[in-house]
């Protein structure tokens, strides 16, 4: 069993290093469990995200001895993916992108694990719906495993997250300011042109 | 009677000038006024449209998740900036017959400033199409432009200064995919987020748009003798009725046929642009102007419209094979092929239009540079929205359209110079100063307004060609002749 398993996860890593391995060839090994509650919505910017990940039991041990480092990513559902190409799900890890947006990155993964992160929800992470996944690399920074907050269908336990719009009121005062200021130049031509064509009448 | 031509002409203007003043010759690198520093001002300023009209597809990927785009909403977006412009440019049109090209341009650059500046507050998918919509009226400055160019250069180099203002106002669209993203990343360094970031660089476009109106009204002049408003109360020019004016253009269907063909170069172009997002510079080949005017010296007009109909229907031939090719390297050769040709159709295609009518001539450059837009949206609508046809069969498709449709180039006739089959017409009323005067009626020329149009109809017989030496040539600016 545990030679299968160390077969599995070699054939991962010779798939890694010729093309980027596939999603489907990963195997569900982390248990994943965040802080936001299913149809919670967060505020990019202010709110906290705690994501806590451990390794599955029932999984033989050993299983993890390619593991080093752990990876956490947003990941948008299918609903925030829906008529949005630049969001698909695509099976190559490299090409895919259902997860952009890090939660953190290359965290040593400790043996046995029952780790925590909390982090603010950075303020470039748009308005969706999300769910977290988290994966777990070999030592060269190939995914090999993963496990995330909902199920296979990504059906499940998802939360929204909610923009900064990017807007401020100087930004806003200085738009009408200058839009006005425009439309008021414009009649000042008028004015002007009317001026000057009554001034040649007159000469 | 009449003041002696020549050498008056040369202390007042700096370029060699005919007898309506207008430049016979093209300096690119002087800025003297009237000409030439009128074709900087229009081309600036239509470059500045462009930069505008185009600058939210480099920041989209930034934009669509702060406003949580869709790949739809994205689309409408696009095909709302160019289709403003389809009724704006016969608008502009009729604004430059009626206020002149300087006060209508200004005016329209100065009008669509706002969209630009609001772009930066746009919140949701609609208020982005909708800054989109209003920002890509600006386009109609493109009629300006070749109505302006019209009036000060002579048909001898009108071809090329239409075809090197309309191509370098064109680049616009290509700057704009560097400039944006370097403003941006310019202010995200200083500290702006990303969603602030993008927002603030819509100024830059604006700003630019606003300075070159500013530009237009201070420094330009409509006409080589002066302003529109300055003729229209000394008398020298006579300020047109608008009824007359539409009614012209509309009821010559030359100006419907151009108007048709440009779609299928212009609108190909636009379609290309928003569908394979590569931009090409010089895409307005000045190229097309300059060889309208080559053509035009030996053949005539009858060679304007040879070589606009070979050179769009190979546009054609060539979208057709590029909708046919495999390998990447072979189509983005064969995509390069079609561009030239289409560009150049572009540029062959307004050196045509200054002559179908002199007095309707803002309305016929309108409905020609709307028609461009007409194509862009039917050729989007029809081919490449949804998922009815692939991006290849689209492209075939397309191709096969711009064939079709470059046939009615055939149709054109002028019966002083001819078609592209048959000669100039043996019969009757054959002559420049008959085709051009056929736009005023008795009473208008009793009184006088159609002067500008007989100076225009002398001019224009070097559209006879090189061949043609010793047609009837009318006695000069008789009215009685035509009473």
């Amino acid at each position: 069993m545990a030679i299968r398993a160390f077969l599995f996860v070699l054939s991962c890593l010779a798939a890694a290093t010729c093309r980027g391995a596939t999603f489907s060839s990963l195997q569900q090994t982390l248990i994943v469990t965040a802080s936001p509650q299913p149809a919670q919505v967060l505020k990019a910017g202010e709110d906290e995200i705690t994501v806590t990940w451990s390794l599955n039991s029932t999984f033989p041990a050993g299983v993890d001895s390619s593991y080093k480092t752990v990876t956490i990513k947003l990941c948008y559902a299918p609903i925030s993916q829906k008529d949005r190409g630049w969001r698909k799900t695509v099976d190559n890890l490299v090409k895919d992108k259902t997860c952009q947006h890090k939660i953190v990155a290359n965290k040593p993964y400790i043996f046995p694990s029952n780790n925590t992160f909390t982090s603010t929800v950075l303020r470039d992470v748009p308005t969706a719906t999300y769910f977290i996944r988290a994966y777990a690399q070999n030592s060269e920074g190939d995914e090999v495993a993963y496990g995330q907050t909902t199920d296979s269908h990504k059906a499940v336990n998802l939360f929204e997250i909610q923009a900064i719009t990017g807007r401020h009121v100087s930004l806003d005062i200085a738009s009408i300011c200058f839009s006005a200021f425009s439309i008021v130049s414009l009649f000042g031509f008028f004015f002007l042109e009317k001026r000057k064509s009554k001034a040649s009448e007159s000469k | 009677m009449e003041i002696s031509h020549g050498s008056y002409n040369q202390k007042k203007f700096a370029l060699p000038v005919d007898s309506e003043h207008k430049a016979t010759e093209f300096r690119l690198f002087s800025a003297a006024a009237p000409h030439m520093r009128a074709f900087h001002l229009s081309w600036i300023s239509f470059f500045a449209c462009f930069v505008s009209t185009f600058a939210a597809p480099p920041l989209l990927p930034i934009i669509r998740d702060n406003l949580d785009l869709t790949a739809t909403d994205i689309g409408n977006a696009g095909i709302a900036a160019v289709s403003g412009a389809v009724f704006a440019r016969i608008a502009m049109g009729t604004a430059c017959d009626l206020f002149g090209p300087r006060l209508a341009s200004a005016t329209l650059t100065l009008l669509t400033a706002p969209a630009v500046y609001c772009t930066s507050i746009a919140d949701s998918p609609i208020s982005f199409l909708l800054v989109r919509f209003f920002t890509g009226f600006s386009l109609a400055t493109f009629v300006s432009t070749q109505f302006w160019m019209s009036s000060l250069f002579s048909g001898r180099v009108v071809g090329t200064a239409n075809g090197v203002a309309g191509g370098w106002g064109n680049l616009g669209g290509g700057a704009t995919q560097l400039i944006m993203p370097l403003v941006f990343d310019l202010i995200q360094n200083i500290g702006a987020t990303k969603f602030t970031a993008w927002r603030i660089a819509f100024f830059i476009p604006a700003l630019f748009q606003t300075l070159s109106a500013y530009g237009i009204f201070f420094l330009g002049q409509d006409l080589p003798d002066g302003n529109y408003s300055e003729l229209h109360k000394s008398g020298e020019k006579h300020k047109d009725n608008f009824a007359q004016v539409f009614h012209h253009a509309v009821t010559n269907y030359r100006g419907w046929i151009l108007a048709l063909t440009y779609g299928y170069c212009f609108g190909v172009e636009l379609t290309i642009d928003n569908i394979i997002a590569q931009y090409f510079y010089d895409r307005f080949n000045p190229g097309g102007g300059m060889l309208s005017d080559f053509m035009a010296k030996r053949f005539g007009m009858r060679g304007r419209l040879w070589t606009l109909w070979v050179v769009q229907t190979l546009g054609g031939v060539f979208c057709i094979i590029l909708g046919q090719v495999g390998s990447l390297g072979v189509s983005v050769a064969v995509m390069l092929v079609f561009s030239v040709f289409v560009q150049a159709a572009c540029g062959l295609t307004f050196g045509v239009v200054p002559f179908v009518s002199r007095r309707s001539l803002g309305i016929i450059s309108g409905m020609t540079g709307g028609g461009g837009n007409v194509g862009a949206v039917l050729t989007q609508v029809i081919f490449f929205r949804g998922s009815r046809y692939s991006t290849e069969t689209g492209l075939t498709l397309m191709g096969v359209m711009m064939i079709c449709c470059t046939l009615l180039i055939t149709l054109i006739y002028f019966p002083q110079w001819g078609g592209m089959f048959c000669g100039p017409s043996s019969k009757g009323k054959t002559t420049e100063e008959d085709y051009y005067m056929s736009e005023w009626s008795s009473s208008e020329r009793e009184k006088g307004f159609h002067r500008a149009s007989l100076k225009f109809s002398e001019n224009s017989r070097s559209e006879r060609g090189r061949k043609i030496g010793s047609a009837a040539t009318p006695i000069d600016g008789t009215p009685n002749t035509y009473v």
